[in-house]
């Protein structure tokens, strides 16, 4: 065992201990703390855990290695990832909470008092956070299998005992704490190396400043090895895949269950608002960071790398050759390492730049400790919201209204077991690259939640009929889209499977505008449910008044 | 409960829609318009960056985030300016919940 192991396995199992102590400190005893933390958490922690909840595999190690591939084209996710919480904060979430319901599927089947809608939109939630877990898994056995040096299969499987077992006994209060443990030790393990390489390249601790004269530096570069230069715009996909992608990725942002149902776990409408901005600036720091972090990856690559005799390569290649995600081919037979003969997939760069920057045993386990947090707590939440959809929405609301709360519980921790169990077994043999299927579920979350949630919040004409059709054919065109851009290789404006939300969102915003419309209008009650959701919670709208609840006696 | 004349809430909505079509309206400048016209902004430069890539990776998201915490204490000023107290607000939140 060399020392890089035993470091790296002391740090994860260090983390680890804490985030289970902190579930089992906190085991959930009511319904109520099970699902959304008996809502005591102050925004600035309830950001937190919205921040590691939020940031998923696909950020921690995937993000920057796609923008170091695609260069400026890979920025989309940045925006994208972020703008959403515009969305979410000011247009949905204090509404949402003031409206008082348990989970998204909750507030659409009341909102417009259907059954039918309730169910519908508990499947959605089930498939957008299925899809969405089963990345984190895989993502998780990447890491695991990486480290201990065994199968990612046999990884994907520690992984998938990890996540059951706390988010079946921690349920949402022990995540809550968990998580803003895990966003901690994230934030940490990614600024690290980015600080050092900042050091390293440009004397300043500042990467979010320096990176700007590296990329002017490997603008210089490209072009004296003829390729495009690294900065410059829409050279992996259309302008309008760029703008299609962003699109979909605010609006998936904006519908996700799991993101949503944290904020409900704050008091009020103005601390839904506060939670949402501390949200973004915690976010922030991670997706600031992330373009540097290519730009510092990319460059000690060209300069560092590139140019060296390829059988005095550093030791860390070799490892990294093994997992077949590092390619080192000799084109011109000249023994020497050229920039185009390096191939590197964008799932490793997180984790190899520390090795190749020689940053030391203790960063490099550090990473794999942060990259393990935000696979799990992402997962942790996505189960949280699979078990309420399950449990709560469909077993409670629909088929056994009678059930006694410890049954409820069981039934809540028998779904995250299975759940995780069923998204192990396909993580085993995933379908797609980890940032695909991500993508997907955002599409699938643009498709449904995102119409049926604005119309729901902000137009009081809009009925059962209209949002049961829209979100069903929202998922329809998502689904259609994905995979016949996929498979098939049909594209509009050079738009592919990721972008594919766009199309839904058209689609379910004007089948529910339209359905809406032509079928009778929501009963008054709903109506005036939905305008009173305009003012904050004192002020209460019925029968066409508005009355400020002061305290004093009713009427 | 007291009654409040229709007209002070309908200027309460209407305030907070004012603002949050101007936010929106940032929002979209600074992601969407700034990404189509990505392509004519790449020689123009800003604190070392080309224009372009300073704003996918920078000042997009240091836009947002100035907007949500301008959103959220402006969202806190309308509110105390119509006579909405949080504690108020805190226990009726609480009380607005279905319970299980």
């Amino acid at each position: 065992m060399d020392t890089q192991f035993i470091v790296s396995m002391l740090i994860i199992l260090a983390t680890f201990a804490l985030y289970i102590w902190i579930a089992v400190y906190n085991t959930a005893k009511q319904t109520s703390d099970f699902y959304v933390a008996g809502r005591g958490v102050p925004p600035i922690f309830n950001g937190m855990a919205i921040g590691a909840d939020w940031m998923s595999a696909a950020s921690f190690i995937g993000m920057a290695g796609t923008i170091m591939l695609l260069g400026y084209d890979g920025l989309a996710y940045i925006m994208g990832w972020t703008g959403g919480y515009l969305f979410l904060s000011i247009l949905l979430a204090p509404q949402l909470r003031k409206f008082g319901r348990y989970t998204v599927p909750e507030f659409i089947g009341d909102r417009f008092n259907s059954k039918a809608a309730l169910i519908i939109a508990a499947l959605c939630t089930i498939i957008i956070s299925f899809t969405y877990s089963i990345g984190q898994l895989s993502g998780s056995g990447v890491v695991i299998g990486r480290l201990f040096e065994i199968d990612a299969k046999i990884g994907t499987m520690i992984g998938v005992v990890l996540i059951a077992f706390y988010a079946a006994f921690g349920g949402m209060k022990g995540i809550t704490w968990t998580q803003v443990a895990q966003y901690v030790i994230l934030i940490i393990a990614y600024l690290v190396p980015v600080i050092f390489m900042s050091l390293h390249l440009t004397s300043n601790p500042l990467p979010w400043i320096s990176y700007g004269e590296i990329l002017t530096k490997m603008g210089e570069l490209d072009r004296e090895l003829g390729i495009s230069e690294y900065f410059a715009p829409f050279t992996n996909g259309t302008k309008w895949q760029f703008l299609a992608l962003m699109f979909t990725l605010m609006c998936g942002t904006a519908g996700l269950p799991h993101v949503i149902v944290r904020f409900y776990t704050v008091g009020t409408m103005k601390a839904a608002r506060w939670s949402g901005a501390w949200a973004l600036v915690f976010i922030g720091l991670l997706y600031f960071s992330a373009p540097a972090y290519a730009a510092f990856a990319r460059f000690i690559l060209m300069t560092e790398v590139a140019g060296n005799k390829i059988a005095e390569l550093p030791a860390w290649t070799q490892s990294w050759i093994d997992t077949g995600k590092l390619g080192i081919a000799d084109a011109n037979g000249d023994g020497i390492l050229q920039w185009l003969e390096l191939q590197i997939a964008n799932d490793i760069v997180v984790m190899a730049t520390p090795e190749i920057a020689n940053l030391g045993v203790f960063v490099i386990g550090l990473v794999a400790a942060g990259a393990m947090a935000a696979a799990l707590s992402t997962a942790g939440g996505l189960m949280i919201s699979i078990s309420s959809s399950f449990a709560h929405d469909i077993y409670y609301r629909i088929i056994n209204p009678q059930a006694s709360e410890q049954k409820r519980l069981l039934i809540g921790r028998i779904s995250i077991v299975v759940a995780t169990l069923l998204a192990g077994i396909i993580a085993l043999n995933p379908p797609g690259a980890i940032t695909q299927i991500v993508a997907w579920a955002f599409a699938l979350a643009t498709g449904t939640f995102f119409p049926a949630l604005v119309l729901g919040v902000w137009w009081k004409r809009a009925n059962a009929k209209g949002t049961i059709a829209g979100m069903l054919v929202g998922l329809a065109v998502t689904l259609i889209y994905i995979f016949s851009a996929k498979y098939g290789g049909f594209t509009v404006l050079g738009i592919i499977d990721t972008g594919a939300g766009v199309f839904g969102a058209i689609a379910a915003f004007a089948t529910n505008i339209i359905v809406s419309l032509s079928t009778r209008a929501p009963s008054q009650e709903l109506q005036d449910a939905v305008i009173n959701l305009r003012y904050p919670e004192q002020m209460v709208y019925k029968d066409g008044e508005v009355y400020l609840n002061d305290g004093s006696s009713q009427e | 409960m007291k009654k409040i004349d229709k007209k002070v809430a309908d200027a309460y909505f209407r305030e907070k829609n004012t603002y949050m079509a101007i936010y929106f309206a940032i929002w979209f400048l600074v992601s969407y318009v700034m990404v189509a016209f990505a392509d004519s902004l790449t020689d123009v430069q800003f604190l070392g960056f080309p224009f372009h890539y300073f704003m996918g990776g920078i000042g997009a998201l240091f836009t947002f985030i100035v907007l949500l915490f301008v959103n959220a204490m402006v969202g806190d000023k309308i509110d105390k300016k119509y006579g909405i107290s949080e504690e108020r607000n805190e226990e009726i939140g609480s009380n607005n919940m279905i319970n299980h």
